[in-house]
C-alpha cells in the first residue's frame, strides 16, 4: 500500500511539526499569573489593574513601586491591560475569584459594577482624614458616587477641549482663540475651504462627531453651554428634551449641514484621525491629543470649548481607582493605605504631571504644574468641567439614546421629535 | 451507435473547440486575476500599511503603497511587547489545539459515521447543537472551570476547552460517510478490529479532510482573541492577538502602522504553512486518484 | 459512560458484509468498549466544557445572576423581557436579515470558485487556490481595519479612487440602508475561502468516471451540474449550509469592529446584545437566556435543513 504510506507520511509529518511546537511552547509556559495571598507575619500581596498603557503607565507603576519601597507590609503588582480589555476581562476573572484586588476603569463603568456589588464601599475611607481625600475635587468624587456611596477614588478627570492647527489658524487671519459659539461657528466657516467648488470641502473647520464622540461629552457640552441637560441632578428623571436642548441641536445642525463646518456622520475616533490627516483646522478631543499631534508633526493649540449661551462647560472625562469585593478585609485595609498614599498631594501632583491630565486635587494649582504646559493649559481651563452622567447604572442606554438623536438631526432629522424619542429611551433606560 | 459521418462531425467539433479554447483559457485567467486581486485588496493595505511611518498612516491624500518604506513599526512590536514569546505561545496554543483536536474528533466522527449503536442520531445532533450557543454565553462556566482546575494562566487551561470540537466532528463525520464502505466492510470481514480499520484504511484515505479540519482549526485558534485575552491575565502568557490589543492607545486611537505589522507578521506562519500543505493537499488527493 | 437517551429504532435486519449495511456492534461488552473508546476523549472535554457550561448557562437563565453576589431564581422573567424589549426584538430582525443576506451569497460564491478552480480549464490553480484563501487568514479585528481604511469617506483609498473617476460613495458604514450590506459582503469576503475550500475537497470527492458517463449522455455543462454534481454534492452541502447558518445568526466580532451595532442600532445582532448584557449590563441571566432563545432558533432552522439536504445524503452514503 505505496499511498497509504505516502498519505500516512505527510500526516505523521505534519502531526510531528505541531507537536513538537507545542511541546516547545509548553516547555516554555511561566508559571501562573500573580493572585494576592496572606502569609502568616501579615504581609499582603495586591494585584492591581490599570489600563494606563503609555508613559502614564510607567510612571503610575513607578509610584506602585514607591509605595512597595515606603513600606514592608504590602507589595502591589501591577498588570497593564487597556481599558476595554479590563472591561471585557473584569467579570470572568472577578466571579471566579481570579481577579485584581485594586482595578481602575473609565468611570463610566464604576456605577454598573458598583451595583452589582463587584466593588467595595469607600464610605468609610471617606471619613477619615488619614485618607486625604477631602482635597479632592468634588466633581471628580461625584463621578465616583453611586447611590450616595463613594465606590472609588478619582485617578484621572479631564475637560473635554479643543485642539486646533495653528498653521491653518495663522493661514486664515485668525490671532485669537473663540470664545462663545458665535466667534467659534465664524472662525470654522473662515477655516472651511472648498477650492474646486465640488460641495465637498477639503479642509473642514470644526470635525465635529455626531455619535460615539470623545469620551460620550462633546454634545453633553454643547447642551450645558445653552443651560440644558441630559438628566436631573440625582440621575433619575431624563431632562433631555428641553425647549434649550432643541435650539442647541437646531444651532449645530445648521452649522454643520448649511456653513459645513464639519463632515456628517463623524465619531470621534474618526474626528481624531481627519486631525492628525491635516483635514480639518478644529476638534473638541481629550488630552491625549496632544502626544499624536506632535507625532503627526502638526503645530497645535488647546483652548477651552467656547462658551454658549448660557455657559462656559466642558463635559469630563474620568477614570475611577476602586476596590473590588474579592479583596478580603486585610486587603481591603491594604488597598485603602495605598489609594491615601495616592492622593497625598506630593504623589498627586507627581501623578497629575506624569500622567498628562490636570490635578485631582484642588489645592494644586497652576503654578504647581508648570513644568508641564499641557497640563498646566489643561488646568487652567478645566474650572468648568462637568462629571458625565455621575452615578448612572445604564449609561450605555442613556448614551445610545443620545448617540441616536444627534445624529439623526444631523443627518437632517428634526431636533424636537428626535429629543423627544430620546427623552423616553432615556426615562426607561433610568428605570431599569 | 454513431454513425462514420457523427464520428466525424464529432471530430471536426472537437478540432473546432481546441483551436477557439486557447485564447478563452487565458481571457478566463485573466478574468479571474482581475478578481482575485481585487478580492486581496484588503489583504495588500495590511501588508503595505505595515511598512508605512505613522505620519503616512491616516495622511490624506491616501496612498496605496508608502512613500517612505520604514522597518519602524516592526522594531516598536518587538520593544513594546514581549512579542518573540507571544509568538511561541501562539505555535503552542494554536499547535496544541489542532493537535487534539485532530485525534479526538476524528475518533469520535469514526464511531458516528461507521460504529452502528443506538442513539447516534441524537448524539450528533446534540453535539451539532452545542455549536449553536454563542461563546459569549458559555465563557464564564468555561473560565470557571478551568479555574476550579487550577489551570489558571496554564497551557493546559488554554487548550483543554478546545482540545475536542463539535465542528470537527461534524466535518470529519460527512467526510467519512463520503467514503465507500467496500474496503473497510471487507476488512471486518477479514477480521480486523476497528481500531485497525480506522488507522489503516479510513484515516490514509482522509488526509484531504485532515488537513483542511488541521488548518481551519489552526488558523482559528491564532486569530482567537476572546479567549486568550479573557483566560490569561498574566501578560507573558498572551497570544499574539491579545498581546497585539494592548498597543490601543488612549482615547482607544490605534496605531495603525505597528498594528498592521504585527498583524503581518502573525499572517505570515500562516501562509508559509497553508503553502505548504496546499501543495501537499493536491498531491495527496491526486496520488488517491480517480475512484 | 455514553450520555445518549437509548431510542427503539425499527430497521430492516442487514448482514455485516453487504454492501450498503452498517456493522451492528451492540451486544458485546468488546463491542460496546470500542464504542466507548472511540468516542470517549472528544465527549470528555466536550461535557466538561462545553455540556455543563450550557447546562450551566440554561440554569442561569432563570435567576438574576450577575457574577457577584448570590444570583435569585425569578422563573421566566428574562425570557419575557426578551420578547418585550424592542431593541432585542429588533435585533432578532436584524440578525434575521444578516442571515438571509449572508448565508446563500457566501455559499454561492464559495460554490462558483470551487467548481472555477476544480476544472482543468484554469491555469495557475496553486496560486488562485492560496491567494482566494489568504482573506480567511486574516484576523477580524485586523480585516476589520483594512476595509474601514478603504471605506472611509473622508481618507479612505476606495472613496479617493472613484472620486476622481467623479463617482462618490459617502459614508456607506453610517448609512441606515447601506451598513447592513457592506457589513454582510466583508463577512463574505472574510469566509468565503473557508467554505471554497471545503466545497473543493467535496468536489475532488466526485469519480470522474460520472462526468464521462454523463458527456457521453450529451449532458451540457449545466446539465452535468444539476445531475451530477449536486447530488454528489450532498454531504458537503449540508454541512456548509449548517455551518454558515451558524455563522451567519452568530455574527459578533467584525460588526461591532466596524460599526459597533449602528447607525442607530441598524447592524446590532442579537450576539451583539448578549455582549452587552453580559458583560456591560453584568446582567448574565439575562444574557444566557438570550443565548438559549438564540439556540433553540438556530437548532429548529438546522433540523429543517438537515431534513432537507440530510435526506438525499442517506441515499448517496448507503
Amino acid at each position: 500500500m505505496v499511498l497509504g504510506a505516502d498519505s500516512r507520511c505527510s500526516v505523521k509529518k505534519l502531526a510531528s511539526v505541531i507537536a513538537a511546537a507545542a511541546v516547545l511552547a509548553v516547555g516554555l509556559s511561566g508559571c501562573s499569573g500573580s493572585s494576592g495571598s496572606q502569609s502568616s507575619t501579615g504581609k499582603v500581596a495586591l494585584t492591581f489593574w490599570h489600563g494606563y498603557t503609555e508613559a502614564d503607565g510607567g510612571v503610575l507603576d513607578q509610584i506602585v513601586k514607591d509605595f512597595n519601597a515606603s513600606q514592608d507590609k504590602i507589595t502591589i503588582t501591577t498588570q497593564t491591560k487597556t481599558w476595554a480589555v479590563i472591561d471585557d476581562t473584569l467579570l470572568p476573572a472577578l466571579s471566579s475569584k481570579n481577579g485584581p484586588d485594586l482595578v481602575a476603569m473609565t468611570s463610566d463603568r464604576l456605577p454598573v459594577y458598583a451595583q452589582k456589588h463587584a466593588l467595595t464601599s469607600l464610605d468609610e475611607f471617606y471619613s477619615q482624614a488619614s485618607s486625604n481625600t477631602a482635597a479632592l475635587k468634588p466633581e471628580a468624587v461625584a463621578m465616583e458616587t453611586v447611590d450616595g456611596k463613594k465606590y472609588g477614588v478619582p485617578s484621572g478627570f479631564v475637560p473635554l477641549s479643543v485642539i486646533y492647527n495653528k498653521t491653518m489658524f495663522a493661514k486664515a487671519g485668525i490671532s485669537t482663540f473663540p470664545t462663545t459659539w458665535d466667534q467659534w461657528v465664524a472662525d470654522a466657516k473662515k477655516l472651511t475651504i472648498d477650492a474646486n467648488g465640488d460641495g465637498t470641502p477639503e479642509q473642514y473647520g470644526l470635525a465635529l462627531p455626531d455619535h460615539a464622540t470623545v469620551g460620550n461629552g462633546i454634545w453633553p457640552s454643547l447642551f450645558e453651554g445653552n443651560g440644558g441637560s441630559i438628566t436631573n441632578d440625582a440621575g433619575t428623571e431624563a431632562t433631555i428634551n428641553s425647549q434649550a436642548n432643541v435650539d442647541t441641536l437646531t444651532y449645530w445642525a445648521k452649522a454643520i449641514r448649511n456653513d459645513k463646518i464639519s463632515p456628517t456622520g463623524l465619531d470621534g475616533i474618526a474626528a481624531d484621525k481627519l486631525f492628525t490627516a491635516g483635514k480639518t483646522a478644529m476638534e473638541v478631543g481629550g488630552p491625549w491629543m496632544a502626544g499624536v499631534a506632535t507625532a503627526s508633526k502638526i503645530d497645535y493649540g488647546i483652548a477651552a470649548i467656547p462658551a454658549g449661551p448660557k455657559s462656559q462647560a466642558a463635559s469630563a472625562i474620568g477614570i475611577s481607582l476602586a476596590i473590588t469585593a474579592q479583596a478580603d478585609s486585610n486587603k481591603q485595609k491594604a488597598a485603602e493605605q495605598f489609594l491615601a498614599y495616592f492622593n497625598d498631594k506630593a504623589t498627586s501632583t507627581k501623578w497629575s504631571l506624569g500622567s498628562g491630565w490636570p490635578p485631582l486635587r484642588t489645592d494644586v494649582t497652576v503654578a504647581d504644574v508648570s513644568s508641564n504646559a499641557t497640563v498646566a493649559k489643561l488646568t487652567a481651563i478645566s474650572p468648568n468641567t462637568r462629571p458625565l452622567l455621575p452615578g448612572v447604572v445604564n449609561s450605555t442606554d442613556v448614551l445610545t439614546a443620545i448617540d441616536t438623536a444627534t445624529q439623526k438631526t444631523v443627518a437632517g432629522g428634526d431636533p424636537k421629535q428626535l429629543l423627544d424619542q430620546a427623552q423616553t429611551n432615556i426615562t426607561s433606560a433610568l428605570a431599569k | 451507435m454513431t454513425t462514420l459521418a457523427q464520428h466525424r462531425t464529432i471530430a471536426a467539433t472537437n478540432t473546432r473547440s481546441k483551436r477557439t479554447r486557447d485564447p478563452v483559457r487565458w481571457l478566463y485567467c485573466a478574468a479571474f486575476l482581475v478578481v482575485t486581486v481585487a478580492l486581496m485588496l484588503p489583504v495588500i493595505i495590511i501588508v503595505l500599511t505595515a511598512f508605512k511611518p505613522a505620519s503616512e498612516v491616516n495622511a490624506f491624500p491616501p496612498s496605496l503603497f508608502p512613500h517612505q518604506w520604514t522597518f519602524a513599526n516592526f522594531k516598536a512590536i518587538f520593544s513594546a511587547l514581549p512579542f518573540g514569546r507571544l509568538i511561541a505561545n501562539s505555535f503552542g496554543f494554536a499547535g496544541g489545539v489542532t493537535l487534539f483536536a485532530l485525534m479526538f474528533d476524528s475518533l469520535a466522527a469514526y464511531a458516528l459515521a461507521r460504529l452502528d449503536f443506538r442513539g447516534s442520531r441524537i448524539l450528533l445532533i446534540v453535539i451539532i447543537a452545542s455549536l449553536m450557543i454563542p461563546f459569549q454565553a458559555t465563557l464564564i462556566p468555561i473560565y470557571k472551570i478551568v479555574s476550579d482546575l487550577g489551570w489558571v494562566n496554564t497551557f493546559a487551561g488554554l487548550i483543554a476547552p478546545r482540545a475536542a470540537d463539535a465542528f470537527g466532528i461534524f466535518f470529519l463525520r460527512q467526510f467519512f460517510l463520503s467514503l465507500p464502505r467496500d474496503l473497510d466492510n471487507a476488512a471486518r470481514i477479514d477480521g480486523a478490529s476497528e481500531w485497525r480499520i480506522f488507522r489503516s484504511i479510513i484515516l490514509p484515505n482522509a488526509v484531504p479532510a485532515l488537513m483542511t479540519l488541521g488548518i481551519f482549526t489552526f488558523v482559528n485558534n491564532w486569530n482567537d482573541l476572546l479567549w486568550p485575552l479573557v483566560f490569561t491575565t498574566d501578560q507573558k502568557m498572551g497570544t499574539i492577538t491579545s498581546g497585539l490589543t494592548l498597543l490601543t492607545g488612549p482615547g482607544g486611537i490605534i496605531p495603525q502602522g505597528i498594528m498592521m505589522a504585527g498583524a503581518l507578521i502573525a499572517i505570515l506562519p500562516l501562509a508559509i504553512m497553508f503553502l505548504l500543505v496546499q501543495r501537499r493537499f493536491i498531491e495527496s488527493v491526486a496520488s488517491t486518484g480517480l475512484k | 459512560m455514553t450520555t445518549q437517551q437509548q431510542l427503539q429504532r425499527r430497521r430492516p435486519y442487514r448482514p455485516p458484509g453487504q454492501l450498503g449495511g452498517r456493522t451492528p456492534l451492540n451486544g458485546t461488552f468488546k463491542r460496546r468498549a470500542t464504542i466507548v473508546g472511540f468516542l470517549a476523549p472528544a465527549l470528555i472535554v466536550l461535557a466538561a466544557f462545553v455540556g455543563w457550561p450550557m447546562i450551566s448557562a440554561l440554569q442561569l437563565s432563570f435567576t438574576d445572576a450577575s457574577g457577584f453576589g448570590t444570583p435569585r431564581f425569578v422563573g421566566f422573567d428574562n425570557y419575557v423581557r426578551i420578547f418585550t424589549n424592542p431593541n432585542i426584538v429588533r435585533a432578532m430582525g436584524n440578525t434575521a436579515l444578516y442571515a438571509v443576506l449572508f448565508t446563500p451569497l457566501a455559499i454561492i460564491v464559495a460554490l462558483v470558485l470551487a467548481l472555477m478552480l476544480n476544472s482543468d480549464r484554469l491555469p495557475l490553480r496553486g496560486f488562485f487556490r492560496s491567494s482566494l484563501f489568504l482573506p480567511f487568514i486574516v484576523s477580524l479585528a485586523v480585516a476589520a481595519f483594512a476595509w474601514s481604511y478603504l471605506l472611509d469617506p473622508q481618507i479612505g483609498l476606495l472613496n479617493y479612487w472613484l472620486q476622481t473617476a467623479g463617482i462618490r460613495i459617502g459614508n456607506v458604514l453610517q448609512d441606515p440602508v447601506l451598513a447592513m450590506p457592506t457589513v454582510v459582503l466583508v463577512a463574505v469576503w472574510k469566509s468565503f475561502g473557508f467554505y471554497m475550500v471545503i466545497f473543493l475537497a467535496g468536489l475532488q470527492d466526485i469519480p470522474k468516471s460520472l462526468y464521462e458517463a454523463a458527456q457521453l449522455d450529451g449532458a451540457n455543462g449545466w446539465k452535468r451540474f444539476i445531475h451530477v454534481t449536486f447530488p454528489m454534492l450532498s454531504n458537503t452541502m449540508t454541512f456548509v449550509v449548517i455551518v454558515a447558518l451558524i455563522a451567519a445568526l452568530q455574527a459578533f466580532d467584525q460588526i461591532y469592529v466596524l460599526t459597533g451595532g449602528g447607525p442607530y442600532r441598524s447592524t446590532e445582532t442579537i450576539v451583539m446584545q448578549i455582549y452587552q448584557s453580559g458583560f456591560k449590563d453584568l446582567d448574565l441571566g439575562f444574557a444566557s437566556a438570550l443565548s438559549y432563545v438564540l439556540l433553540i432558533v438556530t437548532l429548529l432552522l438546522s433540523l429543517v435543513q438537515f431534513l432537507f439536504f440530510g435526506r438525499r445524503g442517506e441515499d448517496t452514503a448507503s
